[in-house]
C-alpha cells in the first residue's frame, strides 16, 4: 500500500472565515498531524486558481489525500471532487472540514473557533487515510416527467417539456386545470384578463398529444429515485364518464341539489353534478359526492332520506315517493308510526332543530292518495319460482313486495282474519287509521302478492305441506306477538289482560266495556302507553300507568307520553307491582312496591331496587299489563315446524337470514325479538335480496354493511333560515276513537322542511342525472381507479392557498356579509362569476365607499411572518377594478407599498392618480356601527386613530402552503421551510431542486410569488428535468453498503432494516446479498449488523471512530 | 477558567446537518462546544459510535436527525431512535449519566431550533460537570474498541 500524503488546504473565504479562524495558525497545526505532506492556505479555494493549487500538489508532490476546510460539503463537495478527478486522483478521496457554517460564522470567539476548526480538520484528516477510491455510479433517466399540479406553474412546466417532445404526465385535484389563476379576474399591472391568457394554455396542455392528463386525481403513492420512479396515482371517481360526457348541461337541470360553488369562493350555489367552471378543461361535469348523509345511515331501511328531500323540494312528489318505496314499502304507515332515527341524526340539528323528515314522508304518501291511483308496479320477468311468506307484519310484507318486484311469484299467509300484523292489531287507530294501512295493503297486493288470511302455520298447514304445494322458498315472518307474564299471583283474576290482547280487541272492535272503571297499565314501552291511550278513549274513568324506572328511562316515545298526559293520563313512576288482589274472582287492587334507582345494568339504564318498608295499594277495575312481547314458544316447538331456535324463542339464522332448514329463511321480530317497525321493514328487504339470490341460485350478496358517518364540518352553503315545521295535532277534547291525532304538515311546510334540509351529503342520489344523461354518461357506482406510471422527473406545482381571515375575529370575515376575501372579490369582478362581474354587496346595492386591507395574517407574528408578495399590487389591482367600475370611495390600509417589479411602481402610481386614498396603517378591525361597515386603524402619518366607515371590505390574506403540504412533503420525500412551504435545495443557488434529486419545484409551492416568477420558475424547474432527459443518465452517490459474504452470519437482521428492498437472501449460501444499485447509502443496514459483515464504503466503522477519536483529540 | 464541555454530534446529513448549516448562515450565534460529525442518515450511527466519543474525551453526545415521517430514507431515524432507548439504560452502567447522551429531530429548516439545542446541552453539561471517569472505565472494558478496530474495521 502506498504512503498516505494528505493535502490540507484551508479557506478564508474571503473573510468569512478568516475574520474568525486564525488560518495561520490551523494551517500550521494541519501540517504536524499524521500523514499530512502539505498543508496550505488560499483566499478562495473553491475559485479556479484554489482549485488549481490542489490539482498541482496532486502532480507534483504526489498527494493521495485531500482535506479541504472551507463551507459547507453541501455547497461545495462536487466541485474538490471534480478538481481531484481532473488531476487524476480518484474524488472520493477528499474529505472536507465545514469551518464556515459550522464555526466562523456561529462562533464569537476568535480563539474558540480556531480550535474548532483545528478539531473538524482533525477528524477529517484522520478519517481521509482510510477513504478508498469509488467508482462513480450512473443509472439510465426515464424520459417521462410528471408533473404535480395543473395551475399555471404546472401548465407551464408540461408544455415546455412536452413541447420538446418527451412524455408528461400531468395530475390534477381538481376536475378541470387552471388552479388559483382561473379564479383571477385581472392580472397585476398590465390588466390582462386572466382567463384570457391562462386559457390557452389549458386548451393546448388538454390537446397536446404529449401531455397526458389526470384531473380530479391525486398521486397517491411515489417509489423510486431519479430517473427511475414509479408513481401511483388514484383517478378519483367522477361519476361522469369523461369520454362519454359531452357537457350539455341536461343533467344540472334536473339536479335538485344545490351546494356552495367553491370555485366561486362561496359566493353563489352550484348543483352537485356540475362543471367546474366555463372554460373547464377537460370539458365535462362530474358529480360531488360526500359521505353518506347521517339520516341515510341512521335509517335501518336505508331510506333515501336526503333524496326524497331533495326531489320534494322541486316539487318532484312522484318521484321522491318513489325513491322512498325502494326501500320503504309501506310509506303513509312509516309516515305516521316510524320513530325516525334519521331526524336524531339529521345534520341541520347542529344548527338548529333537525327536519321534520317523517312528516315529509307522510305527505307524499298522503299526496299521493289524494291525487289518486299510485303507480303501478311493473315487476321483472316472471322468475317461475314461488316463495311463500308467513305473516303479514311489517317484514313479512317488505319481503313479499320486494319479492314479487323481483318476478317471483309471492303468497303471504297470515293466520288473523286481516294482514298488518301488529300493524293493525298492535297500533291504535288514532295513530294509525285502518283505511291507511288499507291503501298500503292494496298497493302491495295490486303489485301482484297474493294474500292467504286466517290461515296459520302449525294449526292449518305445515312448511313441508308448502314444499308439497311446490313453494321454491319460505320466509317466515311471525313477529313476537305473545305479551310476556308478569308472573305475580292473582294474575288469573278476570279484568287482568295483556296490553296486546287489549288493544287487539279493541283494534277488532271488539266490545270493550271499561265504562268508568279505573284502570291500571303496567309497564313502560309503546304498547302500555297506547293501551293506556285506548282505555281512555273507551270511556274509562281513569287511567294511570305504573311504572318501575323514572320518566327517563321509558322505552316509549317522549311524544307519545306527551300527548297520554294531556289527554288526562296519570304516570306513576318507580312503582312495581307484588301482587294483584280481586274479590269474587275479579280484580279489585294491586300491592305495589316503591322503587328507586341503583347502579346503570348493561343496557346502561340504572336498576330500580326496592325501597324498604315502601308498599301500597292501589284500586283497579282493570289491569292491562304490557310489559314487553316475545316470540311464541309454542311455535318453535310446533311439530309441524322443524326450526332450530334460541333459549327465549327467537329463531336461529345465519348471516343470510337462512335458517336451519335449506331454503327457509326468517326475519324481523321472531329473530331480533322486539324491535321497531322500520327495523322488521329493513329485515324483510334484506332478506328479499338473499331469496332473491337463492332462487336464481347466485352467490348470496353481503349483507350490507352500515356506512361510516359522517363527521366532515359543516360549511359554506347558506342555509334555508327557518325553523322547524311541528305537524298540527287535534285538539284533546276532539279526540275521539278513531281521530287520527296527528295531522299532516301543508304542501307549503313539507316544501320548507325539505328546503331546511342541508344536503350535506352533496350528491343525493336522488338518480334523476341518469335518465336525463342521452349520452349515457353517468354511473353512481362508478369506483376510484389507480394508474401505475414511470417516470424520470418530477416537477411539484401544487400552489397555495388563502390564509381563512376568520382566524381572527377581528377583521369580521364571516361575521359581516360585505367582508370578503381577495378571491372572493376576483369571483365578484369577473364577468363570468356570480354576478357577473357587477360589484355589489350582498343585498344588491352598489357599494360607496370600499377598504381594501392589507397584510391580512402576513408580517404578522401570529398568523405569518413573511411577507406574501402579491398583495400590495393585488390590492392595487382590487382599487382600480372597484375605480373602474363604479363610482365608490377606495381606501387602501397597507403597512408599506411593496412594487418591486416590472411596470409595478408604474402601476402604484396611476392608481394613486385614479384618487384612491392611501391610509398608512395596518386595518385593525372591522366592526359594524349604524347599518355600516367600520375599518379602525391607526394612521400612522398622521399619528391618529381613524374610523373609516365602508359597505364593502377586502381582506388580502396570506398566501400560505396547502394544508395538506405536509403530507405532500412525507409522500415525495421531500422538506418544508419553516413557513411549511416545501424547501428549495439552496435559497439562491438551487431554488428549483429539492434535497431529493429528481424532484423539482414550480410556483408558488415553494414560496410566495407572482405569476410572471411564478412561470419563470416553471420554466426553470423543465429545464432540470430536459437536463437530465438530455444527458440520458445521471450520477448516484457510490457511497453504498455492501457485506462481507464470509463474515454474514445469516440473521437476516439487516433485510428488515433496508427500506429499498435493497438486500435479498441466498438460501443456499445463506447470507445476504446486497444490491448496490438500489442501495441509497444510508447504513442503517450496517448499524444493525451483529457480526460486522455490512459495511459503507467510506463510512467504515474504523473510520467512524477515527473521526470521533480526531476531532476529541483537539 | 471554567469548565467547558465537549460535546459531540452526529448529525444526519439532509436535516439536522442542513439545520447546523442555516445556523450559520443565518449568523446565529451558538457555544462553540459542539464538534460536528456528518453522517447521511441516524440509522447509520452505532452504538458504539457514542461510546467511542465518552472514551475519547467527549462529555456530551448529541444525535439528531429528522423528524419522524421526514426521514430521507424513510425510517432510519426510528430505527436510531430505538437504539437510542437501549443506548440511555447502559450508558450509567458505564458511570455516564444519561442526561449526556441527548436524541433531537431536528428539520433542515430549523436552524434556531439546533442552535438552541446545543446551548441547552451545554448548560446542562457544565452543571453534570466533566465525564472523567467513565473515559477509563470504557477504556477497561475488554477489547470493545480493539475488536471494532480489528474485526468490523476494514478497508485499510
Amino acid at each position: 500500500m502506498p504512503e498516505i500524503r494528505t493535502g490540507v488546504y484551508v479557506c478564508h473565504c474571503g473573510s468569512n472565515i478568516s475574520e474568525k479562524v486564525d488560518v495561520a495558525a490551523v494551517v500550521d497545526f494541519a501540517a504536524k498531524l499524521t500523514g499530512v505532506a502539505v498543508s496550505r492556505d488560499y483566499k478562495y479555494m473553491c475559485s479556479e486558481p484554489g482549485q488549481e493549487l490542489i490539482k498541482k500538489d496532486i502532480r507534483e508532490l504526489g498527494i493521495n489525500r485531500v482535506v479541504v476546510a472551507s463551507c459547507s460539503p453541501r455547497m461545495h463537495e462536487p466541485t474538490f471532487r471534480r478538481a481531484l478527478n481532473a488531476a487524476g486522483l480518484n474524488g472520493y478521496l477528499l474529505e472536507m472540514a465545514n469551518i464556515r457554517e459550522q464555526v466562523s460564522w456561529v462562533t464569537l470567539n476568535p480563539a474558540q473557533a480556531t480550535q474548532k476548526a483545528k478539531a473538524l480538520i482533525s477528524g477529517a484528516v484522520r478519517k481521509v487515510r482510510s477513504n478508498q477510491p469509488l467508482e462513480e455510479k450512473y443509472v439510465e433517466v426515464n424520459p417521462n416527467v410528471l408533473v404535480v399540479g395543473g395551475g399555471i406553474a404546472g401548465l407551464e412546466a408540461a408544455l415546455k417539456i412536452a413541447n420538446s417532445g418527451n412524455q408528461v404526465y400531468l395530475v390534477e385535484r381538481e376536475p378541470s386545470v387552471g388552479g388559483n389563476m382561473a379564479k383571477f379576474d385581472k392580472t397585476f399591472p398590465t390588466l390582462d384578463c386572466a382567463a384570457c391568457i391562462l386559457t390557452p394554455k389549458m386548451v393546448e396542455a388538454g390537446q397536446h398529444e404529449k401531455v397526458k392528463m389526470f384531473t380530479y386525481s391525486e398521486v397517491a403513492g411515489v417509489d423510486g429515485y431519479i430517473g427511475n420512479f414509479k408513481v401511483k396515482v388514484r383517478k378519483k371517481a367522477r361519476y361522469v364518464d369523461l369520454n362519454k360526457c359531452t357537457a350539455c348541461g341536461d343533467c344540472e337541470k334536473v339536479c335538485p341539489v344545490n351546494t356552495a360553488d367553491a370555485f366561486n369562493e362561496g359566493l353563489s350555489e352550484r348543483k352537485a353534478i356540475y362543471k367546474l367552471f366555463a372554460q373547464a378543461v377537460p370539458n365535462v361535469y362530474q358529480i360531488e359526492k360526500k359521505d353518506k348523509p347521517p339520516c341515510r345511515v341512521a335509517c335501518p331501511a336505508g331510506v333515501n332520506v336526503q333524496g326524497y328531500l331533495a326531489l320534494t323540494r322541486e316539487g318532484k312528489y312522484r318521484e321522491a315517493l318513489a325513491l322512498v318505496r325502494e326501500n320503504m314499502p309501506i310509506p303513509a304507515v312509516c309516515g305516521r308510526v316510524c320513530f325516525h332515527p334519521c331526524e336524531a341524526e339529521c345534520r341541520r340539528g347542529e344548527l338548529d332543530e333537525p327536519v321534520s323528515i317523517n312528516a315529509v314522508k307522510r305527505f307524499l304518501a298522503d299526496y299521493e292518495n289524494k291525487q289518486g291511483q299510485p303507480p303501478v308496479v311493473n315487476p321483472q320477468a316472471k322468475s317461475g319460482k314461488r316463495v311463500a311468506v308467513i305473516g303479514s307484519g311489517p317484514a313479512g310484507l317488505a319481503a313479499a313486495f320486494y319479492l314479487n318486484k323481483a318476478g317471483h311469484e309471492v303468497v303471504v299467509f297470515e293466520a288473523k282474519p286481516e294482514a298488518g300484523g301488529l300493524l293493525r292489531y298492535g297500533i291504535p287507530e288514532y295513530r294509525l287509521p285502518k283505511d291507511v294501512l288499507k291503501r298500503e295493503l292494496d298497493y302491495i297486493t295490486d303489485s301482484g302478492v297474493k294474500l292467504r288470511t286466517n290461515t296459520r302455520l302449525g294449526r292449518d298447514f305445515s312448511i313441508n305441506d308448502l314444499k308439497k304445494q311446490g313453494y321454491d322458498a319460505v320466509f317466515l315472518a311471525v313477529g313476537a306477538g305473545k305479551e310476556q307474564n308478569l308472573g305475580l299471583e292473582g294474575e288469573e283474576l278476570s279484568g287482568v289482560m295483556s296490553g296486546l290482547s287489549f288493544l287487539e280487541a279493541a283494534n277488532s272492535r271488539q266490545k270493550l266495556d271499561v265504562n268508568s272503571d279505573k284502570v291500571l297499565v303496567i309497564g313502560g314501552g309503546n304498547a302500555a302507553v297506547d293501551a293506556a291511550r285506548t282505555a281512555k278513549r273507551l270511556g274509562a274513568g281513569s287511567v294511570e300507568v305504573i311504572y318501575r324506572r323514572t320518566r327517563n328511562e321509558m322505552p316509549a316515545f317522549a311524544e307519545e307520553v306527551a300527548e297520554a298526559e294531556r289527554e288526562g293520563i296519570s304516570f306513576r313512576f318507580l312503582t312495581a307491582p307484588l301482587k294483584i288482589t280481586g274479590k269474587a274472582g275479579r280484580v279489585t287492587s294491586v300491592e305495589c312496591q316503591q322503587m328507586e334507582l341503583g347502579e346503570p345494568d348493561e343496557s346502561g339504564r340504572r336498576q330500580p331496587i326496592p325501597v324498604p318498608n315502601a308498599k301500597f295499594t292501589l284500586a283497579a277495575d282493570y289491569v292491562l299489563v304490557a310489559i314487553g312481547q316475545r316470540v311464541d314458544p309454542l311455535f318453535g316447538g310446533s311439530k309441524y315446524v322443524d326450526i332450530e331456535t334460541n333459549s327465549n324463542g327467537t329463531v336461529k339464522t345465519n348471516q343470510y337470514y337462512l335458517t336451519n332448514v335449506l331454503g327457509v329463511f326468517a326475519g324481523g321480530d321472531m329473530v331480533t325479538g322486539p324491535a321497531r317497525m322500520v327495523d322488521a321493514v329493513a329485515a324483510g328487504k334484506e332478506a328479499s335480496r338473499m331469496i332473491d339470490a337463492y332462487l336464481r341460485g347466485e352467490t348470496m350478496p353481503e349483507r350490507e354493511q352500515p356506512a361510516k358517518g359522517q363527521k366532515e364540518p359543516l360549511t359554506g352553503k347558506k342555509y334555508y333560515e327557518v325553523l322547524r315545521h311541528r305537524s298540527p295535532h287535534l285538539a284533546v277534547d276532539k279526540r275521539g276513537w278513531r281521530d287520527e291525532v296527528v295531522a299532516a304538515l301543508s304542501e307549503q311546510d313539507v316544501m320548507a322542511e325539505a328546503r331546511r334540509c342541508l344536503d350535506c351529503g352533496v350528491c343525493s342520489e336522488c338518480f334523476e342525472c341518469v335518465p336525463a344523461c342521452h349520452a349515457q354518461a353517468i354511473n353512481h357506482q362508478a369506483q376510484d381507479e389507480y394508474v401505475d406510471l414511470e417516470v424520470g422527473s418530477i416537477i411539484l406545482a401544487t400552489g397555495f392557498e388563502n390564509l381563512d381571515p376568520a382566524v381572527g375575529v377581528q377583521w369580521g370575515y364571516r361575521r359581516f356579509p360585505n367582508v370578503l376575501t381577495g378571491l372572493q372579490f376576483e369571483r365578484l369582478s369577473n364577468a363570468s362569476g356570480p354576478t357577473g362581474g357587477k360589484l355589489l354587496t350582498e343585498d344588491g346595492r352598489e357599494p360607496e365607499a370600499v377598504a381594501i386591507l392589507h397584510c391580512i395574517g402576513s408580517r404578522d407574528k401570529n398568523y405569518q411572518e413573511y411577507c406574501s408578495r402579491v398583495c400590495c399590487m393585488a390590492s392595487l389591482k382590487f382599487a382600480h377594478l372597484v375605480k373602474e367600475k363604479i363610482k365608490a370611495k377606495v381606501y387602501e390600509f397597507y403597512i408599506d407599498m411593496r412594487a418591486y417589479g416590472k411596470q409595478y411602481e408604474e402601476f402604484y402610481n396611476r392608481v394613486q392618480d385614479e384618487g384612491v386614498n392611501f391610509i398608512r396603517g395596518k386595518g385593525a378591525e372591522v366592526l359594524e356601527k349604524s347599518g355600516r361597515l367600520v375599518v379602525r386603524a391607526e394612521d400612522t402619518l398622521l399619528g391618529a386613530f381613524r374610523e373609516v366607515p365602508v359597505d364593502m371590505v377586502i381582506l388580502n390574506s396570506a398566501l400560505i402552503p396547502r394544508r395538506d403540504a405536509g403530507a405532500v412533503a412525507h409522500l415525495f420525500s421531500i422538506q418544508r421551510s419553516r413557513d411549511g412551504f416545501f424547501l428549495e435545495s439552496h435559497p439562491k443557488l438551487e431554488p428549483i431542486k429539492t434535497a431529493t434529486d429528481g424532484i423539482y419545484l414550480a410556483g408558488t409551492c415553494q414560496g410566495p410569488k407572482d405569476i410572471p416568477d411564478t412561470v419563470a420558475q416553471a420554466a426553470g424547474a423543465a429545464a432540470e428535468a430536459l437536463e437530465k432527459i438530455t444527458a440520458g443518465r445521471v450520477k448516484v452517490s457510490p457511497i453504498t453498503a455492501y457485506n462481507i459474504a464470509e463474515r454474514c452470519s445469516g440473521c437476516k437482521t439487516c433485510i428488515a432494516m433496508c427500506p429499498y428492498k435493497a438486500i435479498s437472501f441466498d438460501e443456499e449460501r445463506k447470507v445476504a446479498i446486497y444490491n448496490e444499485a438500489l442501495c441509497k447509502g444510508c447504513g442503517t443496514c450496517v448499524a444493525s449488523c451483529p457480526s460486522g459483515a455490512a459495511r459503507m464504503r467510506n463510512y467504515e466503522t474504523d473510520q467512524m471512530l477515527e473521526i470521533i477519536e480526531g476531532v476529541c483529540a483537539v | 477558567m471554567s469548565f467547558e464541555p465537549k460535546i459531540i454530534g452526529f448529525l444526519c446529513n439532509w436535516c439536522a446537518y442542513t439545520a447546523a448549516d442555516l445556523a450559520g448562515i443565518s449568523r446565529l450565534k451558538y457555544p462553540d462546544n459542539i464538534r460536528i460529525i456528518r453522517v447521511m442518515c441516524t440509522g447509520r450511527i452505532e452504538p458504539s459510535f457514542v461510546l467511542k466519543a465518552f472514551a475519547s474525551g467527549a462529555d456530551g453526545v448529541l444525535v439528531a436527525g429528522c423528524h419522524p415521517g421526514g426521514c430521507h430514507y424513510q425510517e432510519g431515524n426510528y430505527k436510531a431512535y430505538k437504539r437510542t432507548l437501549l443506548l440511555k439504560k447502559l450508558l450509567p452502567q458505564f458511570g455516564i449519566a444519561s442526561e449526556r447522551f441527548r436524541l433531537e429531530f431536528i428539520a433542515s429548516s430549523e436552524g434556531e431550533k439546533f442552535a438552541r439545542v446545543v446551548g441547552e446541552m451545554v448548560g446542562q453539561l457544565k452543571i453534570l460537570g466533566p465525564l472523567q471517569t467513565a473515559a477509563v472505565r470504557i477504556a477497561e472494558l475488554d477489547g470493545l474498541f480493539g475488536e471494532a478496530e480489528g474485526g468490523t474495521g476494514g478497508g485499510r
